[in-house]
């Protein structure tokens, strides 16, 4: 691509999310969603569950559990908004298909990471988990974020699209989807919360975690202009 | 429909897939089998649960390359083909996990109260198996035909895209039963050569029952798309 080029899109891509995190800061409804939803399902689970303990998978699945659940609920609007203003037209006609797709996939990103924030501290604070690797559970999390928000952007964008906008088909197709991050994810929190594993054991994990990031992200480039543009 | 589905071949292919499983079904049942500890006359289920795997991924593999086509080509015939070869994967998918259960439940597990080996092939399938599942939902849930066509294929190729992770990721709760797992004997160790001698013609005969499915399938569609066309001008000419 040539320097002009790339500049476009970049100009492009920092548009699309700068618009997007403006609209988020001025009405704050997907990041409300978002974290009540968390905080709320962890509740349920930490209730449910009781005061005994649980060992370290449990413990792993039932956060990554909440996160998976929590972000199909909560990115799945990052199309719709943009159907219902009828901006899609202005959008297609401005940006690089590229670029819009990595604009959104930022602006969930972002979201995502305040959601593991305040996931991991309910789960510390409800469920009574000790993480004896504090920095590889953040890398657990940011690496997990990054497939997470290129899947949930990507296959919202189908179903905003072509769906007209049923919220409901999200989970449906985002989970059988992302069983390998999901295992790899809960693998490495594990090993982030147990003093006997830690960064050896979760090499592997993390390892698959950036791989299985980064062929969703180039698939979900290469496959959006096909939803994208009529 | 004669530029679509060459009638010829695929008659002269149904015939000889039918003859293929017969002659499989038979060497299946009267020949001799080698004594295989623990599995005695079970490991006759290996002719029928293996191949059911090998029909699975053949099936993913022909509805990926057609998804594929159609995002470049835009013919719906294409998508037909897409979907038909989903859907009929589905039911070999489908058959190879039930046939794998029963077969564990009755050599292992009769007594106990497990039915799931969690495998890591065993769960790869019924991920692959809800990953259809989901492209037939998402395919319900979209009116416009080209629309439709194009989100399931996007689907479709994006699944294919990650489900190769899960040989990387699912791990073994379990002892695994399949054979060439910690404990078990490899493939080769327990196929006798004339085990060997129905396994192999049994892998050719079903793909090339579920090709046989899967071309009359399409020849469906494409013969109730006609019929749709061919309504109109009747409907129009009452008005």
């Amino acid at each position: 691509m040539r320097h002009s080029e790339m500049k476009v899109w970049l100009r492009g891509f920092w548009a699309v999310f700068e618009k997007d995190i403006k609209l988020e800061l001025r009405a704050r409804y997907a990041i409300h969603m978002l974290l009540l939803f968390a905080l709320s399902a962890l509740v349920v689970v930490a209730f449910a569950v009781g005061p005994s303990p649980l060992s370290a998978q449990v413990q792993a699945a039932l956060l990554w559990m909440v996160i998976l659940f929590a972000a199909a609920v909560g990115l799945g609007r990052a199309f719709i908004s943009e159907e219902e203003r009828g901006t899609i037209l202005l959008l297609q006609l401005n940006v690089r298909p590229g670029a819009v797709y990595s604009g959104k996939l930022l602006v969930n990103f972002v979201l995502l990471l305040a959601l593991n924030l305040v996931a991991v501290g309910a789960f510390a604070l409800l469920l009574g988990a000790e993480v004896a690797w504090p920095g590889l559970l953040v890398l657990t999390l940011i690496l997990g974020s990054i497939g997470l928000a290129g899947a949930t952007t990507l296959l919202s964008a189908l179903i905003a699209r072509a769906a007209g906008g049923r919220g409901a088909l999200l989970p449906v197709l985002l989970f059988p989807v992302l069983v390998p991050l999901l295992l790899a994810a809960v693998d490495a929190t594990r090993s982030a919360l147990l003093v006997a594993e830690g960064w050896t054991v979760a090499a592997d994990a993390l390892l698959t975690l950036l791989g299985f990031g980064g062929a969703v992200i180039t698939a979900a480039v290469l496959l959006f202009e096909y939803i994208w543009l009529d | 429909m004669s530029e679509v589905i060459n009638l010829r071949r695929y008659r002269h292919i149904r015939n000889g897939v039918l003859g293929w499983l017969t002659l499989v079904l038979l060497g299946a049942f009267l020949l001799r089998i080698p004594r295989i500890h623990i599995l005695e006359h079970t490991a006759r289920n290996l002719y029928f649960h293996v191949p059911m795997w090998f029909t699975l991924m053949a099936a993913a593999l022909v509805s990926a390359y057609h998804s594929l086509r159609y995002l470049q080509s835009g013919d719906p015939i294409r998508d037909v083909r897409a979907r038909e070869a989903a859907r009929v994967g589905l039911v070999f998918g489908l058959l190879g996990l039930i046939t794998g259960i029963v077969w564990a439940r009755f050599t292992w597990y009769l007594g106990t109260s497990l039915w799931w080996n969690f495998d890591p092939k065993q769960s790869f399938v019924l991920i692959q198996l809800l990953i259809y599942g989901a492209y037939f939902v998402l395919r319900s849930a979209v009116e416009d035909p080209e629309k439709r066509g194009r989100v399931a294929a996007v689907y479709n190729l994006f699944a294919c895209v990650t489900t190769p992770f899960l040989l990387y990721t699912l791990p073994r709760q379990m002892e695994s039963l399949h054979p060439g797992a910690e404990g078990n004997p490899a493939f080769s160790d327990i196929t006798h050569p004339i085990m060997r001698l129905v396994f192999y013609p049994a892998v050719i005969g079903f793909i090339g029952l579920f090709w046989v499915l899967y071309t009359q399938r399409v020849r469906l569609a494409l013969l109730e798309a006609r019929a749709v066309l061919l309504r109109k001008p009747m409907l129009e000419a009452e008005l």
